[in-house]
């Protein structure tokens, strides 16, 4: 479960201060899928990055499964991110020295997981790209580099999944792949999903949709007409 | 800690192209401290094998005279005393070696040695004609010589050399021979001849420079040093020299371990220019690796983990680096030609040395390979912890929190004594290890700061009109360039090369000076008493002169300093003497007068009237010593016995020796009737035949005199600068090496933003050519800049060595310097260029594309 309370974030910008979030309490429940969506410079990659503990708000506190992040030392949000949190980007951010199968052993490595190369063989059967183990990113299509990435999110089976723009970067077709698999870790793993997205028929899919605008939400809604347990906004 | 290995080997398969050059430096120098190592750890081992061959015996009875009744009896008395214990005697003297033909005017100056048929105890000859030695070779007036003498006298086994009043048939030539003492100064080669033949020379008369020596052979090991102390203190009062082989062997191990550490640091030198690389390198690498680092701690690796693997890393390519430094040290010494290897250790004296390399200087040789590229990597590395995993989300530069970065600060100081540590570990000398890293620290800052204050100086040419120029100066100073580096590297190979070369030339100007008209350039010594009217014709006649007037034969005596007496001072016995610093043989004379190289600095100096009173005028640096104007020395002068007053002290101008210099100079009177021999500062005849004619008269009519020619001196000495300059060239060339690998490195490191500028020039128009003239001209400013920076180093380096050390007027080489500064301006931009043809072939969409 996400839990963030009073959250915001201020930064400096040619002297002045610019909030770039406002206050924001949100609960996200285990196993929900969010879509955040808004235009550019809207302040969602900038939750997204304070739910994943890359970056410290101005004020407020974030709890993951109860564990106050804003409180670790950049290490303990290390460990915490390596158990906890999976993470897609919009740029894949594969590292290019490494194969598919390599991408997806480091965070099962950093871990200390028991058989790191069986899991990783599991993880790239799962996302369908047994057959390019080997391939290194740059001999990969755009589509197969962001499920490789989807595989590393998924290596140790963190609860929480994270993605920024992961279809930004792909053509349709592919980028409909890419959704398909990530609802589908949604709902077969029960994995907590925030998805950062412009794609507003992506956003048609997930449990609960969270738009924002000039750093403030500017609606919740649940597309499919589902009921919203447990979320709270407000600005 | 598996991970962080695994990890850094992942990361090495792409990684290691980029930094391949930089570890080839450290590839350079651990070969070299390998290689240096290993051959001089080779030559220890087979000459402390060999030291008592070198010896010839286990104990030496050494003097510079012929032995007395008393030691004779003394030494007699010790070896009854050794049951089972020998003798063999030697002497040894320089003298000159003619052709018993009239014709002939070769003349050459040798090392005469005559040996008993027992000689050597220890240890073996070695002949050119592959017969055993046997001292029947020198019967009957048989000589062997060293291999020089045949060439320079133009002989061959057979034919005959007359060396004072006897003549010898040469028997064989001598390839190795024991009990030659190792790293003393050798006159001329070696004559070898029976041990009675010596005396019949007529070389042995009074005055004679002959050194005699007692070999015994004792047998019982336990025996020696008892022996030797019981010899010492018998021979206390004699003027006598008693030691073991041991006493060689312990020479050898410290000498050899000297060299070994000192020669090592030349490596080391070049390995921390290869650090210096790996430095900057680990900078610009960092910088392209900022998105692996924050992915991995995006994916939980914490920061030290992080650093661990990048440590690791490096630490694997200099490991890979210095084995390959093994593998160059090991076919270095395998390029050794056996031939000359064996020469080598032939003029050593010594027998085979393996080409081997010897496990303690390869684990040495790794060690500071590692531990260098490590300790240089690690403070560029600490910037891996400012990268934060934000940066995969939004763009952003990675910052260091603002204050003083403590963590960095310490980092620099322990990498700092580390390479002290290191230094003095191969330098076996905490002190040594000091002087060499602030040594270098201090020339690597001055190069720097003239790099520094050239490149402001070319920095307006930026707002050139010409593309190419300005483009050039641009890239210069861009971002993450690697110009103050390659300045560094490639400037300090030239520093070397510029340097060295300069100081030969500023030597050999002072030398050419030296040899200005009136110097004296050709010296006779031991001319006896009723030569002298005979030897003073001949120079009239050959037109040798003293200072432009006749020949002037200066009168010498050998003295030796027994006791001194005076008011603070007081001396007595040989062991005295030889602790208070006057234990050596003096060469003394005696004159009315003052040279014009001499001054009074204290006492009177004597009129020209003869006194019978002894007197005595000291120089400067034994009133130093302890000698004061009013004591009494005494002296042993040919066995007889002299007190002498001492009147004065003379300051004497040794650099202006055209009338010599004397310690002791005493008032005529005294030795008059005393016999003594004449020597002779002279100006030869200058056209060179008939400087061999005179040479050649002289020896075949006083066949005693020695006659030694300055200008073959000069040339010897212009020989031996030859060598030194070509060795430190080496090491110039060495360090260039690792300069331009460090230039290749850093074009290779910034390839990927040359392509895209290159792609980008290309899309706005650019043609190849403008292209190819922008390299051009950026490498041509750098080399010439790197050029500038050697040489205006090494005219400080030549400035501060001709003026302070060497005491030789300093002038500018310019042609030196010109020259210099051309070749590593054309180096430089050819390296730079041809390294840059792959960005310039590549096809410009290709390279945005992948962007």
């Amino acid at each position: 479960m996400i839990e963030l309370r009073g959250v915001s974030k201020t930064v400096e910008s040619g002297g002045q201060p610019l909030t770039i979030l406002h206050p924001l309490d949100l609960v996200v429940p285990a196993g929900q899928l969010l879509a955040v969506v808004g235009p550019s410079g809207s302040g969602k990659s900038t939750l997204l990055g304070l739910v994943a503990g890359l970056d410290e708000p101005s004020t407020g506190t974030i709890l993951i499964d109860g564990v106050d992040i804003t409180a670790l030392t950049e290490d303990r949000l290390a460990e915490l991110r390596g158990a906890k949190i999976g993470f897609v980007f919009q740029f894949f951010h594969l590292m290019p020295s490494l194969s598919a199968f390599e991408n997806v052993l480091v965070p099962l490595e950093i871990a200390g997981a028991p058989d790191p190369a069986r899991e990783a063989r599991n993880l790239l059967e799962e996302v369908g790209l047994t057959g390019r183990a080997h391939h290194y990113p740059s001999q990969l299509s755009g589509g197969e580099q962001q499920r490789v990435a989807i595989a590393r999110a998924l290596a140790n089976a963190p609860p929480i999944l994270l993605a920024d723009e992961p279809t930004g970067n792909l053509d349709t077709r592919t980028g409909g792949q890419v959704v398909e698999l990530l609802i589908e870790v949604n709902r077969r793993r029960r994995t907590t999903v925030v998805l950062v997205t412009h794609d507003l028929e992506l956003a048609q899919r997930a449990d609960v949709t969270l738009s924002m605008r000039d750093g403030r939400t500017e609606r919740i809604e649940s597309p499919a007409s589902r009921a919203l347990p447990g979320v709270v906004a407000g600005s | 800690m598996q991970f962080i290995l695994r990890m850094a080997l992942r990361e090495l398969r792409s990684s290691w192209r980029r930094l391949a050059f930089f570890f080839l430096c450290v590839a350079i120098g651990v070969g070299s401290i390998v290689a240096l190592r290993s051959l001089i750890q080779n030559v220890r081992v087979a000459l402390t094998a060999e030291a008592r061959s070198l010896t010839a015996g286990d104990v030496y009875v050494r003097a510079d005279r012929p032995w007395t009744e008393a030691a004779e009896a003394a030494v007699r008395r010790r070896l009854a005393a050794q049951p089972g214990a020998e003798r063999t005697d030697t002497v040894d003297t320089v003298t000159m070696v003619r052709l018993p033909d009239e014709a002939s005017v070769r003349t050459k100056v040798v090392e005469l040695r005559g040996v008993q048929d027992t000689f050597p105890f220890y240890g073996a000859f070695e002949l050119r004609s592959g017969r055993s030695y046997d001292p029947a070779l020198l019967d009957d007036r048989g000589a062997l010589v060293a291999p020089d003498l045949l060439a320079q006298l133009d002989l061959r086994v057979g034919d005959r050399i007359a060396v004072g009043g006897e003549e010898f048939t040469i028997r064989d030539v001598i390839v190795s021979e024991p009990g030659r003492q190792l790293g003393a100064f050798a006159f001329g080669p070696r004559v070898l001849v029976a041990y009675d033949a010596v005396a019949a020379t007529g070389l042995l008369g009074l005055g004679s420079r002959a050194e005699h020596q007692m070999l015994l052979r004792v047998g019982d090991e336990s025996a020696i040093d008892p022996l030797v102390a019981a010899l010492r203190a018998d021979l206390e009062e004699e003027f006598a020299r008693v030691g073991s082989y041991r006493r060689t062997e312990n020479r050898i191990e410290r000498n050899l371990g000297r060299a070994e550490n000192y020669l090592s640091l030349i490596g080391f030198v070049v390995v921390i220019l290869g650090g210096i690389g790996v430095w900057s390198v680990t900078r610009v690498f960092v910088q392209q690796r900022l998105r692996s680092v924050a992915v991995l701690k995006c994916l939980g690796a914490t920061t030290p983990r992080v650093l661990a693997i990048y440590v690791a890393q490096v630490a694997l390519l200099g490991l890979g680096g210095a084995t390959l430094g093994v593998v160059f040290a090991q076919a270095a010494l395998s390029a050794v030609p056996a031939s000359l290897a064996e020469q080598a250790a032939a003029a050593a004296g010594i027998g085979a040395v393996s080409t081997d390399l010897t496990p303690s200087a390869v684990l040495q040789g790794i060690g500071v390979g590692v531990l260098v590229s490590v300790l240089f990597a690690l403070v560029p590395l600490l910037d891996v912890r400012h990268v934060k995993p934000l940066l995969l989300l939004r763009q952003g530069q990675v910052e260091p929190p603002p204050g003083v970065d403590w963590l960095r600060v310490g980092a620099t100081a322990a990498v700092g004594a580390g390479l002290v540590v290191v230094a003095a570990w191969q330098a076996a000398s905490l002190e040594v290890g000091l002087y060499v890293v602030v040594g270098f620290v201090g020339v690597a800052f001055a190069l720097h700061a003239i790099g520094r204050v050239l490149v402001t100086a070319v920095r307006p040419l930026a707002t050139s009109r010409l593309f190419a120029l300005r483009h050039a100066v641009l890239n210069l100073t861009r971002p993450g360039n690697q110009t103050r580096v390659v300045l560094l590297a490639v400037g300090l190979g030239s520093f070397f090369i510029i340097g060295v070369r300069a100081i030969q030339t500023n030597l050999l100007a002072g030398f050419a000076l030296e040899l200005r008209e009136d110097m004296p350039d050709m010296f006779l010594i031991d001319i006896q008493q009723d030569q002298a009217d005979g030897v003073r014709g001949m120079l009239d006649e050959a037109g040798a002169g003293s200072r432009g007037g006749a020949a002037q034969l200066i009168p010498v005596l050998r003295a030796r300093v027994t006791g001194v007496q005076g008011e603070q001072t007081s001396i007595e016995g040989r062991r005295e003497v030889r602790r208070a610093g006057f234990g050596r043989e003096y060469t003394v004379t005696y004159r009315a007068r003052l040279e014009d190289n001499e001054r009074v600095v204290a006492g009177r100096f004597w009129d020209a009237e003869p006194s019978a009173v002894p007197e005595v005028s000291i120089e400067e640096s034994l009133h130093e010593r302890g000698i004061d104007v009013g004591d009494r020395v005494r002296f042993d002068v040919l066995g007889r016995e002299i007190e002498a007053r001492v009147t004065s002290v003379r300051d004497v101008e040794w650099d202006d020796s055209r009338s010599g210099g004397f310690m002791f100079l005493f008032r005529p009177g005294t030795f008059d009737d005393a016999p003594h021999t004449f020597i002779a500062f002279l100006q030869g005849p200058r056209e060179e035949a008939a400087r061999a004619r005179l040479q050649r008269d002289i020896v075949a009519q006083y066949a005693n005199v020695s006659v030694i020619d300055g200008l073959s001196v000069i040339a010897t000495v212009r020989r031996v600068l030859g060598y030194v300059t070509r060795a430190i060239t080496v090491v110039g060339g060495i360090a260039l090496l690792a300069g331009v690998l460090i230039l290749v490195g850093s074009v290779a490191m910034t390839k990927f933003q040359r392509m895209y500028e290159a792609a980008v020039f290309k899309t706005l128009g650019a043609s190849s050519r403008a292209l190819i003239a922008m390299y051009v001209l950026e490498y041509g400013v750098l080399g010439t800049l790197a050029g500038l920076v050697g040489a205006i180093g090494a005219m400080g380096l030549t400035w501060a060595m001709s003026s302070r050390l060497l005491d030789v007027p300093w002038r500018v080489a310019p042609l030196v310097a010109v020259v210099g500064v051309a070749a590593t301006a054309l180096l430089v931009g050819a390296v730079g260029v041809v390294s840059s043809t792959d960005v310039l072939r590549r096809k410009p969409l290709a390279t945005l594309r992948a962007e």
